[in-house]
Order: C-alpha cells, then structure tokens, then sequence
C-alpha cells in the first residue's frame, strides 16, 4: 500500500471511531428530563445575582507555595533511599536542591506574598 | 556520580550563577542597595560574557543529551551581548515609580529566557530542547505582561502565551511522531534513522511549525505586529532580536543535523517561507502608522532574510546567518534603543510624532537614521554586507531566482525605512518632541550599537572568525 493510501486509511479510522463512538452513545445511553439539569449545578444552593463578579484570588499564592514544598518533598523521598551510595557528590547536590528552593521561600516572603491581605 | 559532566557546561552553570547572585542580593539588600542593582547585573553579565566568550574543543556530555561545538560560543557570546545592551537600554525604565520594587523580577525574567536559549542551542536530544524553548518562552510571556496594569501589556501577554502554548503542543506532537517512527530522540542517533518516510515528512513538518512560529515566519508571523506593539519597548527589543537569533541557529543545526535527509523536502518549504516572510513582511511594513507595528513588520521581511542563510544549509551559510544575527542585533537594537528612549520620555510611538526629530534630538535621529539604513541593507554600512554574504550563500547553492525576488524586497524595505528617516530629517511638525537628555547607560549602548552598524562590516576579521568557527 502506497503512503497517500495509507494515510487516507489512517484519516477514515481516525473519523469512524470517533464517529461511532459518539453515534453509540447517542443511541444507546438512557435519557431522562427533568428542569434540574438545565442548572449550572444540579446539586447544592441555587445561585443568587450574577456570578460575574470580583472575588479574591488570595489562595493561589499559598498553592504555590505548597507546591514548591510538595515537589521539595517528592524528590527528598528517592534520595534518601539511596543517599548512602551516592555519598558526599549526594549531599551537596541536595542540598543545593533545597538551597534554591528556600531562596524562592526566602523571595515570597521578602515581596510580602506570606502576609494574608 | 560526580560533577565533571556538569562542570562541563560552563556558560549554562556561570548564568545560573549570575542568576543565584543576583536573587541574594536582591532579596537581602535593602533600600540603599537597590539603587546598584543594576550596575550589579551589568557588570556580572558582562563579566559571564567575558569569561565564555573564548570557544573550546567540541564535546558530548551526559550521553549526549548535551553537545557543544565551537559555533556555539559565538552566538551565545552575540546573544548574551544583546543581552547586556537590552538591560542598559532599560536602566531608566525601570527606575520609574511604579516599577522601581521590580526591576530584579525583570531581570530575572530575561536572564531565564537567556538560559533556555542556551540550552535550546546545545541540546543534543529534543527533551533537553523543548525544555530549553519552554523555559525561553513562559518567562517571556511574563516580561510582555510586564506592565501589568496597562491594558495593552495584557493583552499582548495573553496572545503571546496562546500562541506560544498553541505552537509548542504542535511541536511536541512533531516530536512524538518522530519518537514513534525512530524510537529514539537524541540527534545524533536520529541523524542515521530518519529516512524520508511519509509520517517523518509529517513529524517534521509538525515540529518545524513550533520553531518557524518563534521565528515569526509568514504565515506564521500574525501574532507579532500585536504582542510588539502591547509589549513594553525594551521587552519588543529582546523579543525580535535575541529570542529570533536564537530560534533561527537552532532551525539551521536541527535541520542540517537531524533533517539532512529530508533536505529537498524542507528546502522547499523554506523558499514558500522565505518568499512570503519577505514580501509579505514588506508590503505589511509599508502600512504602518505605528512604529512599533512598523519595526515588527519588518523584523519579519529580516527573519526572512535571515532564513535564505538556512536554506543555503552549508557552512557558507551558517557563517552569513551568525554574522546577520550580529549585524542585525546591532542595529535593531540601535533603533529599538532610541523608540524606547522617546517612548519613555514622550510617551509618544507613532511615526508621525517622529516629524521634525532632528530639529530637536539631532543625535537621536542620526543614530536612527544609521540604523535604519544598515536595515535596509545600504552599501558600506554592515546592514550591506549581511545581506550581500546571505545571498552569496543562497547563490552558491542555486536559489537565484529567489535572491532576485529577495534584491527587489529590498528596494521596497529602503522605501519604508527612508520614509522615518524623511519623516525624522524633511517634515516639519507643530509640536515636536521635546529634546530628550537620555541617560548615560542607553547612551553607551547606543554608541555600542552604532559602532557595529558602522565598523562591523569592515571589520572582516568578525566574519572571518565565525567562518573559522562553522566549519
């Protein structure tokens, strides 16, 4: 089979199964009405006034924070097993690792970002 | 383990170094240190610059992942340079109120972009790579919404990011195909394994989109003219200088190295490019009220100039493309330099603000007036002499009927560019530009600037040694 063949085989799978794969469901998933499911959330209060309005984003610094130290703390985890093999070269490379990581630490506290405004 | 592979990577480990040094001080100092900050900055950067600028013998470190060879010293030692002459350029913007408690985010922010850049440029897998480009362009969408506050910066920002999430998706998708029809990502292996079938055609053509985007090649040049405009002057400098220098190197190693055997293939699809970036990029230029609109309209008809050296694809023409890029950062760099000093002073960027400059700034408008016609390609300043190795390049490979479309765009681009140079030198203006007194780091860099438009190319001794280097 030529490569213009193959690739026009390629494209026509690649339309069938998603086109089956969507057909099927439309024709064999059970479906139900009721006025609920036109909500944004069909669980939970109903919303009251517009939901276009500002809200504080304050968290996302903290997320990035925690963040830092999740990562800090995966890697900490397989070096500890093997810190013995690796020896002294282990160490230091550690503990430049964590070195780096504190001055970003040491950065969002001087600019302020630990206070809570 | 041990550390001789890393010590191996010396510009990467001192730019990481002024980087370190540069955050410590910047977090520790207080008030009264703030003021040396940038003298700081300044003088480490050169000092990296210095220190890396002698080429060493070629290497492969960690298996691979990393090659070196002596070209690269020069074009990191061209990029790290335009480095040093963009900060000075932003020394008194950076100064100003509101954003004098983040000039260390600024810098940070490009000295991180310039790292990617060197990574990108020694990567010897596409890992390492796209890494590099990534770390090339997230902080680079940051530096764009530098002015956070003003509308256009945002917006600028956001389409930059877009585009540049959009580009790189399509770009790792090349990556994965090459992956899955070669089973390996290291270009020295991949040079022996790619062997022209219809899915590495494709793969290449997915990934080459992602790099031809960074470089801004019509037809994929339409977020430019935006994200120059938004984006703060000095930020717009960088951008069309040092990220396209980059960008283009690595296009031409990656497509001689890895793509050698798909050269007839990507030579065709570089002379659609060239052909429209050129012409496209001029009939654009010619339409500008703007100038910042206007000097990234034409930075696309250079990026076009810049990939006819690829297309040449010999070392003839890695030669020319390092000695463009040169040439190119000076004197973009020059004009850059004196729209961001009038922008800070004046506020003011269209090109009809610029009437009557030289009644008024006559210093400023001369350094631009050189720049531009080193743009535009004028016999004995180094603008000519770029452009006539790119073509000898090209020629010697037998594109002539493209040099010749390429010879006639520049008459068009000495059009537009005369036209500010007419606008700065013949008419007259009401109100014109109040006489700026600049300060003295963005003159030094403007001298700097000026001294390669007008030495560079006599100065064959420069072309020569990138020659010696390419080989």
């Amino acid at each position: 089979m030529d490569s213009s063949s193959l690739f026009l085989v390629v494209l026509l799978t690649g339309i069938t199964l998603v086109v089956a794969g969507l057909g099927m469901a439309i024709l064999i998933s059970p479906r139900s009405f009721n006025l609920q499911k036109t909500e944004s959330y069909e669980c939970g209060l109903p919303t009251k006034g517009s939901s276009w309005m500002q809200f504080k984003v304050g968290y996302y610094l903290y997320a990035i924070l925690y963040l830092m130290f999740d990562v800090e703390a995966i890697f900490l985890f397989p070096w500890s097993t093997v810190v013995r093999d690796l020896g002294l070269a282990g160490l230091f490379s550690i503990a430049f690792f964590i070195g780096v990581l504190a001055l970003g630490l040491a950065y969002a506290w001087k600019k302020g970002v630990l206070k809570w405004m | 383990m041990d550390y001789t592979n890393f010590f191996l990577m010396k510009e990467e480990l001192s730019l990481i170094g002024v980087m370190l040094i540069l955050l410590v001080y910047d977090i520790f100092s207080g008030e009264k240190g703030k003021r040396h900050f940038q003298t700081l900055a300044l003088g480490l950067l050169g000092l990296h610059t210095a220190v890396n600028c002698l080429p060493r013998e070629a290497f492969d470190a960690f298996g691979g992942m990393y090659s070196y060879k002596p070209v690269m010293t020069a074009v990191k030692t061209i990029l790290s340079a335009a480095t040093i002459i963009v900060l000075m350029q932003v020394n008194n913007w950076l100064k100003d109120e509101e954003r004098r408690n983040k000039q260390g985010e600024y810098i940070y922010l490009t000295l991180s972009t310039l790292l990617g850049m060197y990574f990108m440029i020694s990567s010897g897998n596409f890992l390492l790579f796209v890494i590099g480009l990534e770390m090339a362009s997230i902080p680079m969408a940051a530096l764009v919404a530098f002015d956070k506050y003003r509308q256009t910066s945002a917006e600028a920002a956001a389409k930059y990011i877009f585009s540049a999430a959009f580009a790189s998706a399509i770009s790792l998708f090349g990556i994965s195909l090459i992956y899955g029809s070669t089973g390996t990502l290291y270009f020295d292996d991949l040079a022996g394994s790619i062997t022209g079938s219809p899915l590495q055609v494709m793969a290449f053509v997915f990934f080459a989109a992602g790099l031809f985007f960074k470089i801004s090649l019509v037809p994929f040049h339409l977020w430019t003219a935006d994200v120059y405009e938004g984006a703060p002057t000095t930020v717009t400098a960088y951008l069309s200088v040092v990220s396209k220098g980059a960008a283009v190197f690595v296009l031409f190693s990656l497509l001689t190295k890895v793509f050698g055997a798909l050269m007839e293939e990507w030579q065709f699809i570089l002379y659609a490019l060239v052909l429209l970036s050129i012409t496209v990029g001029n009939l654009f230029a010619l339409r500008q009220k703007n100038m910042k609109r206007f000097l990234a309209f034409s930075s696309i008809s250079q990026a076009g100039y810049i990939v006819l050296a690829v297309l040449a694809g010999t070392p003839q023409g890695l030669t020319a493309l390092i000695y463009y890029v040169l040439v190119y950062a000076c004197s973009n760099l020059a004009v850059f330099g004196v729209v961001s000093i009038i922008e800070q002073r004046s506020g003011k960027t269209d090109i009809a603000d610029y009437n009557g400059l030289y009644k008024t700034n006559p210093r400023l408008s001369v350094a631009m007036m050189l720049a531009l016609f080193s743009l535009g390609g004028i016999p004995f300043f180094a603008g000519f002499f770029s452009k006539f190795f790119v073509f000898m390049a090209a020629a010697e490979q037998g594109f002539y009927v493209l040099i010749f479309i390429a010879l006639l765009n520049t008459v068009i681009s000495l059009y537009y560019y005369l036209i500010v140079v007419k606008a700065m030198f013949v008419k007259d203006n009401e109100r014109p530009i109040e006489t700026i007194r600049s300060d003295r780091p963005a003159q030094i860099a403007l001298a700097l600037c000026m001294f390669g438009v007008l030495c560079l190319g006599i100065l064959s001794v420069v072309y020569e040694g990138i020659g010696q280097l390419a080989l």
